[in-house]
């Protein structure tokens, strides 16, 4: 019965969110791509390619969900404080395009002892060892996370890689989202 | 559940059907809105949340639709995610005990819980908030009596929380706990004057990442900032994780025409700042 008041919002944005174009975030044709993995800081200006990949906008990646292809979150989960005031609760949430994969920090580099493995591992789990089979990656806006998880992608033979820069921000501006949780593969061996 | 609710869950699926005859009408102009089922889906899990959360904070204890006690104005578009402007107007000021602000898809949702005391004048209170994600915030005002009165508005904005730290942790801890009040105009003792409170502090919340050093800078967020016009109290704010770098308050209480304002604030990391602030006399 308290929850009243929790449903009346996301009906009035949706007029709204026509009259916005999409975030803009096609990459930068400053920022050149790096060798390999970037190691840098994770969040600012992205390039605006990635070699052995597709770079694909909304459009693309609306058209292509008809093909089911696999959809790889790699944006962070949130940190939890060390020290949070009072008994509040702590209750991280992560919305996503819906059906997505949520492999957190999973674009992170270098990643720690096995961890690269153990993405390689579950990414071929998921695609069942086609490596041809659509995968689009994506975090959010000027995320380095999802150009790395691509790159990997591309280092290992994946020949359908597509790169979505404008991620999520790109996404819940046309669309709704769906509460994931992170992926059970990925997360049930810690990271340290 | 109650009569009220399946009332309400009827004239929202009411609501999806209509949702559903526009769209089709409207056909390719809207190809790329929501679906009617995207709709039903996301209410759905936005209220599921919300029910989650109210129970962590409120218990059972009822939150009633109003219109009238609390409104909630906000952005539609957040321009800065991590500094969100958030105005909490209570028009029947005489019968708010508190305010509580939740930011539901932030993850620590309670943002602030503002309790006022007799100098205060709780017709309005602005601050500015982080907010991680496309989300629903709710305002729910306590009634002197108990009650519990709420409204909502859906806020887009993305990576408040984790907005990244481009100094030093050192300069950006620099004068921290520095206060300035601003006074809206001249005190008339016993009339409502406004002012607004700015707090130097980087509130860490523990969820950045220093860019320069690739690590994440400590939590140490402000928790607590109490205001009282000489013995008698203006209001405690009970503040978390999502309140922004470099707060700052704008309020109104009820001067006695002698006494300071006196400022309180402490933070996780037993930092204490206190400073008083004399207000404007009055010319005539």
């Amino acid at each position: 019965m308290r929850s009243l008041i929790g449903i009346a919002a996301p009906a009035a944005i949706i007029l709204g969110t026509a009259l916005f174009s999409a975030v803009a975030s096609a990459g930068s044709a400053d920022i050149q791509e790096p060798q390999g993995l970037w190691t840098g800081a994770m969040y600012g200006p992205t390039p605006a390619t990635l070699g052995g990949a597709v770079v694909v906008d909304l459009a693309a990646v609306e058209a292509l969900l008809a093909e089911k292809p696999l959809l790889l979150d790699v944006g962070p989960a949130a940190r939890k404080p060390e020290v949070l005031s009072g008994d509040r609760p702590w209750l991280p949430t992560h919305r996503s395009i819906p059906n997505a994969i949520w492999m957190p920090g999973a674009g992170v580099a270098p990643l720690a002892a096995g961890r690269e493995e153990l993405f390689y591992r579950r990414i071929g789990d998921l695609v069942q060892g086609d490596k041809a089979k659509p995968i689009v990656v994506f975090c959010r806006a000027e995320c380095w996370g999802s150009w790395n998880a691509g790159k990997r992608l591309v280092l290992d033979g994946y020949t359908s890689v597509r790169w979505f820069p404008a991620g999520i921000d790109g996404w819940w501006d046309q669309h709704e989202t769906a509460e994931v949780k992170p992926d059970a593969g990925w997360s049930a061996e810690p990271t340290p | 559940m109650g009569v009220g609710l399946r009332a309400q869950n009827e004239a929202k699926r009411v609501k999806v059907r209509l949702f559903a005859l526009c769209l089709a009408l409207l056909g390719a102009t809207l190809a790329q809105g929501l679906t009617a089922a995207e709709l039903a889906a996301t209410d759905t899990s936005r209220a599921a949340r919300w029910n989650t959360i109210a129970a962590y904070i409120f218990g059972d204890r009822k939150i009633e639709a109003t219109e009238t006690l609390i409104k909630l104005e906000a952005p539609p578009r957040a321009q800065d995610a991590a500094l969100v402007p958030v105005t909490l107007i209570m028009p029947e000021k005489e019968k708010i005990k508190s305010v509580y602000l939740v930011i539901d898809d932030n993850p620590s949702p309670l943002a602030a819980h503002i309790t006022f005391g007799p100098a205060a004048d709780p017709g309005s209170l602005q601050l500015r908030v982080r907010i991680d994600t496309y989300t629903n915030v709710h305002a729910v005002a306590e009634t002197v009596d108990g009650r519990l009165f709420g409204t909502v508005a859906f806020v887009k904005a993305s990576g408040g929380c984790s907005a990244p730290i481009d100094s030093t942790d050192e300069e950006a801890m620099q004068g921290t706990g520095e206060m300035r009040m601003k006074f809206a105009a001249a005190a008339v003792p016993g009339e409502p004057m406004q002012a607004t409170l700015m707090i130097r502090h980087p509130n860490f919340n523990g969820m950045q990442m220093n860019q320069l050093t690739r690590n994440y800078t400590p939590s140490r967020y402000i928790d607590n900032i109490s205001i009282s016009s000489g013995t008698s109290k203006i209001f405690d704010l009970s503040a978390d994780i999502s309140l922004s770098t470099n707060p700052v308050l704008t309020f109104s209480f009820i001067p006695d025409g002698k006494d300071p304002i006196r400022v309180i604030i402490s933070d996780t990391k037993a930092g204490r700042w206190e400073q008083t602030f004399a207000t404007p006399a009055s010319t005539n």
